[in-house]
């Protein structure tokens, strides 16, 4: 049982405690200070001579600091491109970085092994691949995640099918950047992602981040998938938006029937997305239901419909500018602004 | 039948008073070893703090639109430079939206003279209310800056109308007087970015700039200042974000987002209603709507917190704008409070009711009233001899000592962790300011939120004057 008096040392030894580390930091703070400095001139000593590709030779007359040199490596070689960067990082492999690279991802920090991934991407060596490869199992999502951005930026990511099941993408890893590493993957193996698609097995947020990736392409074969999916999904689905702006980017008249089923939708953001991609798309026989969608109780709807309709064209213009004279005080005002708003651009 | 035993009584009386003063402090100590090892945990675990251009190629493509909005109330000295900050940011899509609050001086003028922005039509949104827009002004030159000119109505106010004019998904509140990093938004974008679905608000670290070196508008070199007060308040600002706000944040209870700096999904927070007028704690506010809302619609979410240093401000440096300044947080805590309590120890509002609000009574309610109950009645009750001195003894460490050892331990994990400040020497002078703070600062600042319990309890409103002078550069 603690006594009164004992919450008084008990306080007085910890606020002690407290300050004899800090007293121990403090000097610590000092004395690094010095290496700091050493360190400095070190780093001096090597930029030139990594920059300019010196020989073994010289960079053997060099203090050699493993921690110095992982830190210049990341940092330069972001810097330089093509031929210079293979030149760089085959200099950097001889210096020992890759295997001081790999040895901090597999034993490392959280914040060394998210680094170290990030650097390893530009070392194509078998062992690096193997490593990263390894890392794809990392108890920390964030390395996974890395790990797989890294190896798919390189052309080196294993099938799409098995980073799937590897980092569980789209049911624990649902990070917007899984549209990255879709998109870095379809770069070379578009055929991947697309199987992915057709696998009714793919979790929605992964399908959603495979059409996001791919929709940019202009691709036409997507079109039918993406309707066929748009047209499935639930009413309130969050996916639904990102498969209608898919086809609006699209631009194939084929979205027709997601669209209108879109324009109908009871969920604000889905009308908001459908009106958009009809614009995009440009189907005229939308005119009606965007005009209706001028008063709709949601900003976003009236004002993706008023910008829908300033994008069809002629017609969509001739029934802005009725509306803006004729419709509800609501639309009659999204109305009057998309034609300000469309003139100043 | 004995006569009633006077002497024991005032022992007994004495002994509870002691005991509630003594266990009330207790809990707020207890309360801080738990975020001081949650913070230690989240540290340890975070993210690597990348360099901007990593963080560009990382996350612009994925990075959704950003809507900053800075209301601006008699800021002309500091306007142009401001907002000349603002538009400098590095992120890939964003619209600063300055949103003039009906001010007495010049700051629209400065505005459209700088900026050569003219009157234009613009279509938005009017979920939540305001006072009346004037004016929208704007320049083709300058796509990213729209200046918003309404009738004066307050902070929250302003920040409505800006809400309703932007367009961008996210939205960014700051101060018009304070300095963004300039990756700034791209740091504090990454949560949005890796978990979309759930991230509602994040909220990031705020530096005092008081005695640093500043040019253009960005902070060159982190130097300590000499005014003693403003030192202080860099141990409180430690405390507060490092500690406090990172170990909420990683228990998912955090209960603010500072003013000067937050994020936030425009859509959910037009769904509570936008920031609610009539309160100096909007920013506390509206954190406590969206868990409430989000609650309510039983749907998964985050509110997070950044250690990643975002936004420099200037701290008060003299004792009459800093007990203002201290007053109003504890009457906007308050008001919170006093608005949502029905959150408390509510099992529907989970870890929120209990955790997050928990800490809002002990800390926030009870704290101040209770510690300045204790420095008058404690010392006066042993020296009459109603109390032993273990009482004294524990009611000096749990105000004292252990005030000291969690101060000097924010200090340890920051610079174990984060080693922020340059020299060794800043390091001994702000161990020194957390051991001297706990003697006679932290009196005068209890004594500050009880002016602040005062003035709520007395229903009284505003903010009181601000002086606005401009950063202060040390070179």
């Amino acid at each position: 049982m603690i006594t009164l008096y004992d919450l008084w040392t008990l306080s007085l030894s910890m606020a002690l405690l407290a300050l004899a580390i800090m007293a121990g930091l403090i000097l610590g703070r000092a004395v690094s200070a010095r290496r700091a400095k050493a360190l400095k001139a070190h780093r001096e000593a090597w930029l030139p001579r990594l920059l300019d590709g010196a020989t073994d030779a010289e960079f053997a007359d060099l203090p050699h600091r493993p921690e110095l040199l992982v830190q210049l490596a990341s940092e330069l070689i972001t810097l330089v491109r093509g031929e210079e960067r293979e030149q760089f990082v085959a200099t950097a492999t001889r210096l020992g970085v890759a295997d001081t690279l790999r040895r901090r991802l597999n034993r490392g920090s959280n914040r060394d092994r998210i680094v170290a991934a990030e650097t390893l991407a530009f070392f194509p060596d078998d062992r690096s691949t193997d490593a990263l490869d390894q890392a794809l199992d990392d108890k920390s999502p964030d390395v996974r995640l890395t790990a797989a951005l890294a190896l798919a930026s390189s052309g080196r990511a294993p099938p799409l099918a098995h980073l799937v099941e590897r980092l569980r993408l789209g049911t624990q890893e649902t990070s917007m950047l899984n549209v990255t590493l879709v998109a870095e993957i379809a770069r070379d193996r578009p055929e991947e992602v697309t199987q992915l698609l057709m696998d009714d097995a793919t979790p929605s947020p992964l399908k959603a981040a495979a059409i996001d990736a791919l929709s940019g392409s202009g691709d036409y074969r997507l079109v039918p998938l993406v309707v066929r999916l748009a047209l499935e999904a639930d009413d309130e689905a969050p996916e639904l938006p990102r498969y209608l702006r898919a086809l609006g980017e699209l631009q194939h008249p084929a979205a027709r029937p997601a669209i209108l089923r879109g324009l109908a939708s009871r969920t604000w953001f889905v009308r908001a997305a459908a009106a958009e991609a009809s614009g995009r798309v440009g189907l005229v026989e939308t005119v009606d239901t965007l005009l209706r969608l001028l008063d709709d109780p949601d900003w976003w709807v009236r004002y993706r419909a008023g910008e829908a309709l300033a994008r069809l064209g002629r017609p969509g213009r001739d029934m802005l500018h009725e509306m803006s004279c004729l419709g509800s005080v609501r639309a009659r005002e999204a109305a009057r602004l998309t034609l300000v708003e469309q003139a100043a651009r | 039948m004995s006569g009633f035993d006077w002497q024991s009584a005032a022992v007994a009386s004495a002994t509870v008073i002691a005991w509630i003063v003594i266990g009330t402090g207790l809990l707020q100590i207890l309360l801080y070893l738990i975020q001081l090892v949650f913070a230690g945990i989240s540290l340890a675990q975070r993210p690597p703090i990348v360099r901007s251009s990593l963080l560009w190629q990382r996350y612009a493509n994925r990075a959704p639109p950003i809507a900053v909005l800075a209301p601006a109330f008699n800021e002309e000295v500091t306007i142009v430079e401001s907002v000349t900050s603002l538009l400098a940011l590095h992120y890939p899509e964003f619209e600063v939206v300055v949103i003039n609050d009906g001010s007495k001086d010049g700051t629209l003028q400065r505005l459209i003279d700088h900026f050569d922005v003219h009157p234009i039509d613009r279509y938005y949104d009017r979920t939540v209310g305001h006072q009346p827009i004037r004016g929208l002004y704007a320049n083709p030159r300058l796509p990213r800056l729209l200046v918003v000119d309404k009738e004066n109505g307050g902070k929250s106010d302003a920040l409505n109308a800006g809400i309703n004019v932007a367009r961008a998904p996210l939205f960014c509140s700051i101060d018009a007087d304070s300095l963004l990093e300039s990756d700034a938004l791209l740091r504090a974008v990454r949560p949005f970015v890796e978990e979309p679905d759930r991230m509602v608000a994040v909220g990031g670290t705020i530096r005092l700039a008081n005695g640093s070196r500043i040019e253009g508008g960005r902070v060159r070199e982190v130097c300590l200042p000499r005014n003693f007060l403003a030192l202080v308040q860099i141990v409180e600002y430690l405390r507060a974000f490092l500690m406090a706000r990172l170990a909420l944040s990683r228990l998912q209870v955090l209960t603010v987002i500072s003013g000067a700096f937050g994020l936030f999904r425009r859509r959910l927070v037009l769904e509570v209603g936008g920031y609610s007028h009539g309160t100096v704690g909007e920013d506390m506010e509206l954190v406590v709507k969206l868990h409430r809302h989000m609650r309510e619609l039983k749907r998964p979410y985050r509110i997070d917190f950044i250690p990643e240093p975002v936004c420099w401000t200037e701290a008060p440096e003299d004792l009459t704008i800093l007990g203002r300044q201290r007053a109003r947080w504890q009457r906007g805590s308050l008001e919170t409070f006093v608005k949502h309590r029905d959150m408390l120890f509510n099992p529907k509002f989970g870890r929120i009711g209990f955790l997050g609000f928990g800490q809002v009574l002990v800390v926030d309610v009870m704290g101040p009233i209770i510690e300045v109950v204790g420095y008058v009645l404690i010392p006066l009750l042993w020296a009459v001899g109603l109390l032993a001195v273990d009482y004294l003894l524990a009611f000096l460490a749990v105000t004292f000592t252990f005030g000291i050892f969690i101060s000097v331990a924010t200090l340890i994990l920051e610079e174990v962790e984060l080693r922020r400040f340059p020299k060794a020497r800043d390091l001994a002078i702000l161990t020194f300011v957390a051991v001297a703070e706990n003697f006679g600062y932290r009196q005068i600042s209890n004594f500050w939120r009880l002016r602040g319990v005062w003035q709520f309890l007395r229903k009284q409103q505003g903010w009181g004057t601000m002086t606005r002078k401009g950063f202060q550069s040390a070179s």
